[in-house]
């Protein structure tokens, strides 16, 4: 009897138990299932990914633009022809286009590697990566290409290798071990400079440092506060005293090598009488309290991040009578703070482009979206609206001329610097430069002899860039790797794999018609198929293929809006 | 006759002690002790080193030539990181005797009014260590039991982290400041004061003239405050000597990591970290703070190590 009566708890404990682990299964079953089975094509409504014509000439469809991102597809029209569909008019596709994690490698090279080539890219690039080429945690030998579509190389082997401190950078190239380095610590220019056997490269790189308001938070709600500040610092003292050579004070918010970035009038002058008639108009006759927020982290825009905050609180004190207390934040903290428009006081803050246009600065900050000036200013918010829709740089002018002028009236920030970065090599290596936007373009040099060593801060991480973020691998990447543009020299987008991209008239549909002739490293031809295989792996997240060095493939979702059936967040 | 004098009275080798002496007794140990640490020169090296550091403090203002925050940029020969220039040496310039800093100050003036936050910094932060760390350990000491398993259980686990990585953790918490680094090193420090006062207040209390309030009727509390924790306190202050060099240390290591004093307040950790990228192309600008806080430490160490000599009995010799 006792017996039982055990039997019968154990039993109604099981059903229990079997109840709630059902009630919970249930649910989860029910929510991802939703998520999975239904919410993902009814919201995305990408479900067809990329299929195979009749033609054998591939398309990814991306089903509508409902996704949120800005491709609704890439079709090859024909062996030698892809067209892109947009969303939406994006006067910055070729300046995208440009970026080298949108190279294309062969579908064949992509299926044979599970869409996983991380050390064994295969490209059409000047130089091409040999079994073995790369050794971890040692080097990279690369090879040139001897059937390189356009001017082969000077040299026949390109080493890259790595050193973390800018110092032993610097000893690997006076000591001959090295003919090119780069990212030289500001301190470190002299000695370039005052060595005759070496040569300082600086780079323009396109970057803007500034000064942020929040005008959410009084006191600087106050137009005529933010303009007193405008017209408070001695931004030419800042660039003279704590900036490298080839850094510039910062007249516009974009660089000046961006087309269309410095239309209209250039930033207010320095007055400190003027500031301080403009702060007693506010009704701030002697100043007020306020704090400088920023992150101790180095920036080629912000190099001395303290240094420069220390001096901008002394000249707000001296100018100003404005009584600043410096806060150096933890950097995620920092960020998160700003990102969420709850900073209040000033805050050092800058940007380095993502890629080389204009709406890549304006549209960023000033576009509605950024909160960290506080509220959009409306009438800045819609100009730049206009110029987003407008292709044509030309007729884009007027409109980022007004752009400027209305950021210069409202003043959400003081564009301070435009900071330059550089590069040194040995005297010997001819045409040296570093291009302002991408990586050293080692295959226009002459180191003089058979082989270039190039030392760089860091190992990269992969050789596939489509799904890394880092310079390192991206340089290493660019060796190897084409797209159907790339960078010239002056940084501005040029055909490398196309002969060229041409919109129609609404901007929408963009028709590249690609270069032939042209053959991969592993003696296979390229096609379009080659381009819609590339760009399906990394912006299909259903793309079998799909897969890279961390799955995320950042590039293409921040730049083009969103992946194509990307899972839910 | 009362018994005791009755007593040594019968033993004719033995003076017998002036009454008003013996109650002069607690004073003499101090005394004694102070006629003791003038007897030995490293406890006097690190006096006169302690000294010369508080009166640089104090007279900052009249020794510092210039604003500690003020900048020279733009004057003609101030350049960033400038050497030191002094004009009896033969030097042209404008004068900065230690050099002029990433932000073009004078070097010197700022490494003078250093002296102003690190000292009172040291002294604040063991001041309120030992009263912290006296009260948990006299108590723990005194009371026995639970309250001693309890306090001291807590004073383990906090002593279980290493001291600066838990400062930093506590910094990282409260934000960066002179105010919180201050509560940090002082809230690591609590347990080592804690425990060395618990382990004198358990010796002392058993001495005699404890026993004998105890037995004249006077309470717990007050035997603990009357008797005990004042006979107590001689190791706490020798380790509180020696714990203002190591509070100086912390502080310029959270300073040096970014987590003390908020610039352009100048602090010499800080004043280090500002300037570690230029070890090589601007020594001056780490010689001098390191030896700021290299003579400061060491003038605790050796003023601690000649009153630890000086109260220590068993170095009667």
């Amino acid at each position: 009897m006792k017996r039982m009566r055990w039997l019968a708890l154990v039993a109604v404990i099981a059903l229990v138990a079997a109840a709630c682990a059902g009630t919970e299964g249930g649910d989860t079953t029910t929510t991802a299932g939703e998520e999975a089975t239904t919410m993902a094509p009814e919201e995305t409504t990408t479900s067809v990914a990329t299929t195979e014509a009749p033609s054998e000439l591939l398309v990814l469809d991306s089903g509508g633009c409902d996704y949120g991102g800005k491709i609704a597809s890439i079709e090859a029209t024909s062996p030698t022809e892809v067209v892109f569909t947009l969303c939406s008019t994006d006067p910055a596709f070729l300046a995208k286009l440009a970026f080298i994690p949108f190279a294309v490698q062969p579908s064949e090279h992509l299926e044979a590697t599970g869409g996983s080539p991380l050390e064994n890219p295969v490209g059409t690039g000047p130089f091409m990566l040999p079994e073995g080429g790369w050794a971890r945690g040692t080097e990279i030998v690369y090879e040139a290409n001897p059937d390189y579509w356009g001017e082969a190389p000077a040299f026949n082997t390109l080493v890259f290798r790595w050193r973390e401190d800018s110092t032993a950078r610097i000893t690997e190239l006076t000591s001959g071990n090295a003919d090119y380095i780069t990212n030289l610590a500001a301190s470190d220019y002299a000695t370039i400079e005052g060595d005759a056997n070496l040569q300082l490269l600086v780079d323009e790189n396109p970057n803007v440092f500034y000064l942020g308001f929040n005008n959410r938070f009084e006191p600087f709600n106050n137009e005529q506060v933010r303009q007193a500040v405008a017209m408070g610092i001695d931004r030419q003292r800042i660039i003279d005293t704590f900036y490298p050579e080839g850094s510039a004070v910062a007249d516009f918010f974009t660089p000046c090598i961006i087309e269309n970035a410095c239309e209209g009038e250039p930033w207010y002058e320095f007055d400190p009488e003027g500031a301080r008639a403009l702060l007693a108009e506010a009704g701030y006759p002697d100043g007020f309290d306020t704090t400088i927020k920023l992150r101790d982290v180095f920036r080629v825009y912000l190099p001395e991040p303290t240094v420069v905050a220390e001096d901008i609180r002394a000249q707000l004190a001296e100018n100003l009578g404005i009584n600043a207390t410096i806060e150096v934040m933890e950097s995620g903290a920092f960020l998160e703070e700003n990102a969420t428009g709850e900073q209040q006081g000033l805050h050092l803050l800058g940007w380095g482009a993502d890629y080389p246009h204009v709406t890549n600065f304006l549209d960023f900050h000033f576009g509605g979206v950024n909160v960290q000036f506080g509220d959009p200013f409306e009438d800045i918010v819609e100009t730049l609206a206009e110029g987003s829709q407008t292709v044509d740089p030309a007729a884009a002018q007027p409109i980022y001329e007004e752009a400027n002028n209305l950021i210069r009236q409202h003043v959400p920030m003081v564009p301070i610097a435009w900071g330059a970065a550089a590069d040194a090599a040995l005297g010997t290596v001819e045409n040296a430069l570093t291009p302002p936007v991408g990586a050293p373009q080692f295959a226009t040099m002459n180191p003089g002899d058979d082989d270039l060593v190039f030392v760089q801060n860091a190992e990269p991480i992969s050789l596939f860039c489509a799904d890394e973020t880092d310079g390192e691998s991206l340089s290493a990447c660019e060796q190897v790797l084409e797209g159907l543009y790339g960078y010239d020299l002056e940084g501005q987008p040029v055909p490398k794999l196309a002969n060229e991209c041409t919109p129609d008239e609404a901007g929408l549909v963009w028709t590249c018609s690609l270069r032939e002739g042209v053959t991969f490293h592993d003696g296979s031809t390229f096609d379009a198929n080659d381009v819609v295989a590339s760009w399906s792996v990394g912006l299909d997240a259903a793309n079998p293929l799909h897969v890279g060095n961390t799955g995320v493939f950042e590039y293409f979702a921040y730049l083009w809006g969103s992946l194509i059936n990307a899972p839910a967040s | 006759m009362t018994l005791g004098e009755a007593e040594m009275s019968l033993r004719p080798d033995v003076a017998v002690p002036d009454p008003e002496s013996l109650l002069e007794q607690p004073g003499s140990v101090w005394r004694i002790a102070l006629r003791r640490f003038f007897q030995r020169k490293v406890g006097i090296a690190g006096l006169i080193l302690v000294c010369f550091m508080i009166l640089v403090a104090i007279f900052a203002p009249l020794i510092a030539p210039y604003d500690p925050y003020q900048n020279f940029i733009g004057q003609e020969g101030a350049e960033r990181w400038a050497p030191p220039c002094i004009n009896a040496f033969g030097c042209e310039g404008p004068q900065h005797i230690f050099g002029l800093d990433g932000n073009v100050r004078d070097f010197f003036s700022r490494v003078v009014y250093a002296a102003r936050v690190s000292l009172p910094l040291g002294f604040t932060t063991v001041l309120i260590t030992i009263v912290i760390g006296t009260v948990i350990g006299a108590i723990a000491g005194y009371a026995g039991g639970w309250s001693d398993n309890v306090l001291m259980r807590i004073m383990d686990v906090v002593l279980g982290f290493p001291s600066l990585i838990l400062a930093i953790a506590i910094v990282f918490v409260l934000g960066p400041g002179l105010r919180n680094t201050l509560l940090a090193i002082a809230i690591v420090t609590i347990p080592q004061y804690a425990r060395v006062m618990r382990a004198s207040v358990l010796s002392v209390k058993e001495v005699d003239y404890v026993w004998a309030s105890r037995a004249l009727g006077a309470s717990p509390w007050k035997v603990l405050v009357t008797r005990v924790v004042p006979n107590a306190l001689t190791p706490l202050v020798v380790l509180g000597t020696l714990g203002i060099a190591t509070v100086i240390l912390e502080a310029a290591a959270l300073g040096f990591l970014g987590l003390g004093a908020v610039p352009p307040t100048p602090e010499w950790g800080s004043m280090l970290a500002a300037e570690r990228d230029r070890i090589f192309t601007a020594p001056h600008l780490m010689i001098f703070p390191g030896l700021a806080i290299m003579i400061t430490v060491l003038g605790f160490n050796l003023m601690g190590d000649g009153l630890r000599d000086a109260l220590d009995p068993t170095l009667n010799k």
